[in-house]
């Protein structure tokens, strides 16, 4: 018995090589060779200049560049912007489809959509819809009296030109997420409210929104997380213009690496912004472990 | 002036038709008890009193005004459900405030009645805890409270006890009881436990398949059940129900026959099909040198203590006999059995109403 046990985990452990050849090869390596490639300077231009041992100083000069800094800005309002819409919507959304009318099911289904296309893919549908004089939305607007706005050649609206790509795609997860959690909350606390009376603000408010809390952090934390690194919709969109309006800490850590070949920099940089998620998957599981109901 | 008047009220989903043509009327102060097998629309009526859903037709009225079209909130009533549905985030004290909020009540106000609540309930020490918090049967006086504190006119429980213990079940029934005789609320109590129905009970409708089969006191529906439905359903073990002719102004049943006792002598006819209803506790064991007596073969003896009940075969009939402990004999032995004739019931083998005199 033991004998075969024993020869079974052998068996499990050769099964399990290819999967970790895998993920050592494009995940774990690659990893440590970004660590150690950010304390060295290795100019991709020069590939056979020998890496020199830098100390910290890759990290001290993006820590206190004004770039750096700017772009962890932008990637933060970014975030602020895109996260609330879509806590706002998908909730909204998921309380509208969850109610028992006619076509919510198809509803439902529709607008999973957007969430199913590859971003890059995102990208290009709203470059045509934000084309300054042949794009559909501008022209759109201008039945309703509003000029030609410069969606992604303006300071002003670039942004939002990226949140709201990003909104268009991901509400439907927060909304997924929500739905699912309305329809496993009981249905008699409400016919109790129905009876005792109590207005439907009071009950959204009072009865809806604290037992939806728990999920909703998880999907903002989920969202937080993947927003953090959002690099595809505005590589097609802006490519992080006009200037730096919308240079985001992915598109800072790729223009250093493969623009400018400062690889030191770049794994430097892709370093800061790995312990920033790690700290929002911390929070996230910690969210997770609390428990609301106690 | 009526509590709760019911005139031939009907509920209908798409072509099915759950509850037909109920009328009832509930007095003030009165706790009534709508009693039934599952699916029979007892629960579906208490939905119609408390609004939760629509009348199909007919008119309900409370407190002597039709509400047929009247919003929940605006009825006076408030309800305590089967698996409590109290607000899972809130703190008991939170969760009677929540009730009481629409009524819009000074905070001196809502305090006092929220700590006289808890006294009563014996819920003091609990307002803080959350209802994860609490066993099942607190968790059932906090849905009683929650009702409670909004001094409703009409009290509405939809299966309160199903979710509690046995024991449990006992002393909430007791606790309720009680309330009951100390608030003088009118209450609507939605069951399918007959010694709930039994013991908490002034009146008692027993409903099977959308119909009323009779309203009547416990003491009138356990005595004077008007149709075999009722006569089964109230009692416990169940009443035996055995197939039987009029012949020759005799009752000829499998296996005896019996002179129709003169009470039944003028409601009965010639070649009627009837069947006969005799409590447990109305067949008794006998000699066999006694004229009326039946052989019977005792398959199961059952001691419960004070009595005994035997499961008995007599002929092709399978009868069950509640006997004094002391008198039981064991399971196998060959005996002999005679039915009370006084205390029996007949009933119309087509139409299952009573041929006993009201």
């Amino acid at each position: 018995m033991a004998y075969i046990r024993k020869r079974n985990k052998k068996i499990f452990g050769i099964f399990l090589v290819p999967a970790m050849l895998v993920l050592f090869l494009t995940t774990i390596y690659p990893m440590l060779y970004a660590g150690y490639l950010s304390f060295r300077s290795y100019d991709l231009a020069k590939p056979f200049v020998p890496r020199v041992f830098v100390g910290w100083s890759n990290y001290r000069e993006i820590l206190t560049s004004s770039e750096f800094l700017h772009t962890l800005i932008v990637t933060a309002k970014l975030m602020a912007m895109t996260l609330s819409v879509q806590l706002v919507l998908g909730v909204g959304i998921a309380l509208l489809v969850t109610q028992k009318l006619p076509g919510m099911g198809v509803a439902r289904t529709l607008l999973l959509v957007p969430m199913m296309i590859s971003p890059v893919i995102v990208g290009l549908v709203w470059l045509f819809l934000y084309f300054p004089e042949l794009g559909y939305l501008n022209y759109f607007l201008s039945f309703l009296g509003v000029g030609a706005i410069p969606w992604i050649t303006s300071t002003n609206w670039a942004l939002w030109a990226i949140a709201i790509a990003d909104i268009w795609q991901w509400t439907p997860f927060v909304m997924m997420g929500t739905a699912a959690a309305v329809q496993s909350l009981s249905p008699e606390p409400y016919e109790a409210a129905m009876i005792d009376g109590n207005s439907r603000w009071d009950v959204f408010t009072r009865v809806t929104l604290p037992q939806l809390k728990p999920v909703l952090v998880s999907l903002m934390f989920l969202r937080a997380i993947d927003a953090f690194k959002i690099y595809d919709i505005i590589f097609v969109l802006t490519k992080g213009g006009p200037g730096d309006t919308t240079e985001v800490l992915s598109l800072f850590i790729y223009r250093q690496s493969f623009t400018f070949w400062r690889m030191g920099v770049g794994a430097a940089a892709s370093f800061v912004s790995l312990v920033i998620i790690v700290v929002l998957i911390t929070l996230f599981f910690k969210s997770l472990n609390r428990d609301d109901y106690a | 002036m009526s509590a709760i008047t019911l005139s031939n009220v009907t509920k209908r989903y798409g072509a099915v038709q759950v509850v037909h043509g109920v009328d009832l009327e509930i007095d003030k102060g009165e706790f009534v008890v709508l009693l039934g097998p599952s699916g029979c629309g007892k629960t579906t009526t208490l939905r119609m009193v408390a609004g939760l859903e629509d009348v199909t037709g007919g008119k309900l009225s409370i407190g002597g005004q039709v509400v047929n079209d009247v919003a929940p909130k605006d009825r006076g009533v408030a309800m305590v459900f089967q698996n409590y549905a109290l607000y899972p985030h809130m703190t008991v004290r939170q969760n009677m405030e929540f009730a009481l909020r629409p009524l819009k009540l000074g905070a001196d106000e809502v305090e006092r009645r929220i700590n006289e609540t808890a006294e009563i309930l014996g819920l003091s020490e609990l307002l803080a805890r959350k209802p994860a918090q609490l066993s099942g049967g607190q968790r059932q006086r906090v849905a009683m409270g929650r009702a409670m504190v909004r001094t409703p006119d009409v009290f509405l429980f939809d299966e309160p006890l199903s979710n509690l213990d046995a024991k449990l079940r006992t002393q909430v029934r007791w606790e309720i009881g009680k309330l009951h005789q100390r608030l003088g609320t009118t209450v609507l109590y939605v069951t399918h436990d007959q010694v709930e129905a039994m013991t908490l009970a002034d009146k008692i409708v027993i409903m099977r398949d959308g119909y009323v089969e009779q309203v009547g006191t416990p003491e009138e529906v356990y005595s004077n059940p008007k149709t075999s439905f009722v006569a089964t359903f109230i009692g416990s073990p169940s009443m035996n129900m055995i197939d039987a002719r009029i012949t020759d102004g005799r009752i000829e049943a499998d296996g005896f026959s019996h002179p129709v006792p003169t009470r039944f002598a003028g409601r009965v006819t010639e070649g009627q099909d009837v069947t006969i209803g005799i409590r447990p506790i109305s067949i008794e064991l006998a000699h066999a040198d006694d004229e009326r007596a039946l052989p019977a073969t005792v398959e199961v003896t059952e001691f419960l203590g004070n009595e005994a009940l035997l499961d008995l075969r007599v002929g092709t009939h399978e009868l069950v006999a509640e006997i004094p402990a002391e008198q039981r004999v064991p399971s196998g032995t060959k005996t002999h059995i005679r039915l009370n004739f006084d205390l029996a019931h007949f009933f119309d083998a087509g139409t299952g109403r009573s041929l006993n005199a009201e």
